[in-house]
C-alpha cells in the first residue's frame, strides 16, 4: 500500500486511463469518443516519462559540465515523442472521417448511426398501429 | 444500465491496475530496471561525443534513432495525405469557410492583440526549432507552435485572409520537406564514406566532422519543423474549408 503512495504518478497515469476509456465507452457523440481516446494516449505518456524521472534528476543536456549521472533518462522522452506524432496523426485522420460521417448523415450520435432505417421504419408503423388499435 | 456496466467495468480495472502500480519499483529510484540499464547510461555518457549534439534528447531521435524518426516523420505526411484523400484539397485560390461568412465580426480587441501575438508565436518556434540541438525542443515542437499560431490567425481573420498569407503554392512544395531532408541527409552520408544517416563522414578529417554533423542536425530540424508545420496548416486548412457548392447555394 505505502508503494502505492510513492508511485501515485503511476496511480494517476492508470486513472487517466480508466477515464478515457470510460469517456469511449459511454459517451454517444463521436468527437466525445476520440477526446476520450486522445485522454488515453495521454494517460500512457504520462507513465511513461514517470518511468523514466530520476529524485533530484536534471534535464538530459550536457552543458555546463552537467553530471550524467544525475540526469533523468532520456529514452523514454525520445520515445514518447514520437508517440506524440503518432498520435496526432491518428487524431487527424479520425477528425477527417468524423467530418465525412457528418457531412453524409447529419448526426454524430453513434446510435443513429448504426440505426437501421428500414427496422426503424417498421417499428413506427408499428406503434402507430398499436395506437390506432387503442 | 450501459453506463453502470461500464463504471463497475472500468472500477475493476482500475484496481487491476493500481495492485499491479503496488508492485512497481518505487518512481524516481536511481536502481530501478528503467534507470539503470545499460543503455541509458551508455547513452548519457556518450551522446555528446558521438552526435555532437548537447541535448541527448535530439541525439538520440536524430542521430541513433533516425531511421526511427524518418518514419514517424513519413507517418504524419501519410496522415496528411489520408486527410486530403478523405476531404479533398482546396482548388487554387478558392477557398471557403463558415467562419468567413459569419454576421458578426470578431471584437476589435481580440484582433489586435491576435495580429499582435502571432509574429512573436512564430519567432518563438523559429528559436524552439533552431535551438532544438541546445536546449529542449527541436523540428516536430516548433512546427506544433506555427501550425498552432495558425489556428488561432484562422478562427480570428477567416480562412480567407490566412489562405491569402500561405497559399497553397507554397505549402504544396514544403509539405514532403521533412522525409525529403532525411533522404537528403541520408545519401549525403552515403558520399561520405559511411552508412545511410551517417553524421560524422568518415572521409573528411576528424576536425571537420563535429562541425559538419552539427550543421547536418540542425538542416534536419528545420527541415522536419518546416514539413511539420506546413502538413498541419494543410489539415486545418482542408478540416475548415467548406464545399464550394454549399457556399453558391447559400
Amino acid at each position: 500500500m505505502s508503494q502505492l503512495l510513492h508511485n501515485y504518478q503511476y496511480a494517476a497515469a492508470m486513472l487517466l486511463f480508466c477515464i478515457g476509456l470510460y469517456t469511449v465507452i459511454v459517451r454517444r457523440n463521436i468527437i466525445k469518443k476520440l477526446i476520450g481516446l486522445n485522454i488515453m494516449e495521454t494517460a500512457v505518456f504520462f507513465l511513461y516519462i514517470s518511468l523514466g524521472y530520476l529524485n533530484d534528476g536534471i534535464a538530459p543536456i550536457r552543458v555546463g559540465g552537467a553530471d550524467p549521472s544525475r540526469m533523468v533518462n532520456p529514452i523514454p522522452q525520445a520515445l514518447i515523442l514520437t508517440g506524440i506524432v503518432v498520435a496526432v496523426s491518428v487524431t487527424a485522420l479520425a477528425l477527417a472521417l468524423v467530418i465525412l460521417l457528418y457531412r453524409q448523415f447529419g448526426t454524430l450520435d453513434v446510435d443513429r448511426l448504426f440505426r437501421d432505417e428500414d427496422e426503424a421504419e417498421a417499428e413506427a408503423k408499428a406503434g402507430a398501429e398499436k395506437e390506432g388499435a387503442a | 444500465m450501459k453506463r453502470i456496466v461500464a463504471l463497475v467495468s472500468m472500477m475493476a480495472l482500475l484496481a487491476l491496475l493500481l495492485y499491479v502500480v503496488a508492485s512497481m519499483p518505487t518512481m524516481g529510484d536511481a536502481g530501478n530496471p528503467t534507470n539503470a540499464s545499460e543503455i541509458t547510461k551508455y547513452y548519457l555518457e556518450n551522446a555528446e561525443e558521438e552526435t555532437f549534439t548537447v541535448n541527448v534528447i535530439t541525439g538520440i531521435i536524430l542521430n541513433y534513432r533516425g531511421y526511427d524518426t524518418s518514419g514517424e516523420v513519413t507517418v504524419i505526411f501519410c496522415a496528411l495525405a489520408a486527410v486530403l484523400a478523405v476531404l479533398g484539397r482546396e482548388k487554387r485560390g478558392k477557398i471557403y469557410a463558415f467562419a468567413d461568412r459569419s454576421r458578426v465580426p470578431s471584437s476589435v480587441i481580440v484582433r489586435t492583440m491576435v495580429a499582435f501575438l502571432v509574429p512573436f508565436i512564430i519567432l518563438f518556434s523559429i528559436y524552439t526549432i533552431m535551438h532544438g540541438e541546445l536546449s529542449p525542443g527541436g523540428g516536430f515542437q516548433g512546427g506544433a507552435i506555427i501550425g498552432a499560431s495558425m489556428i488561432i490567425f484562422t478562427t480570428i481573420f477567416g480562412l480567407f485572409e490566412s489562405s491569402q498569407r500561405i497559399p497553397q503554392k507554397i505549402r504544396f512544395p514544403l509539405e514532403g520537406s521533412a522525409f525529403l531532408t532525411f533522404f537528403i541527409v541520408g545519401v549525403l552520408g552515403l558520399l561520405g564514406g559511411g552508412n545511410f544517416l551517417t553524421f560524422a563522414w568518415p572521409n573528411i578529417s576528424a576536425n571537420l566532422q563535429p562541425a559538419v554533423a552539427l550543421w547536418l542536425t540542425i538542416f534536419l530540424e528545420i527541415g522536419i519543423g518546416l514539413g511539420g508545420a506546413m502538413v498541419f496548416i494543410s489539415i486545418l486548412f482542408s478540416m475548415i474549408r467548406e464545399e464550394e457548392d454549399v457556399t453558391a447555394a447559400a
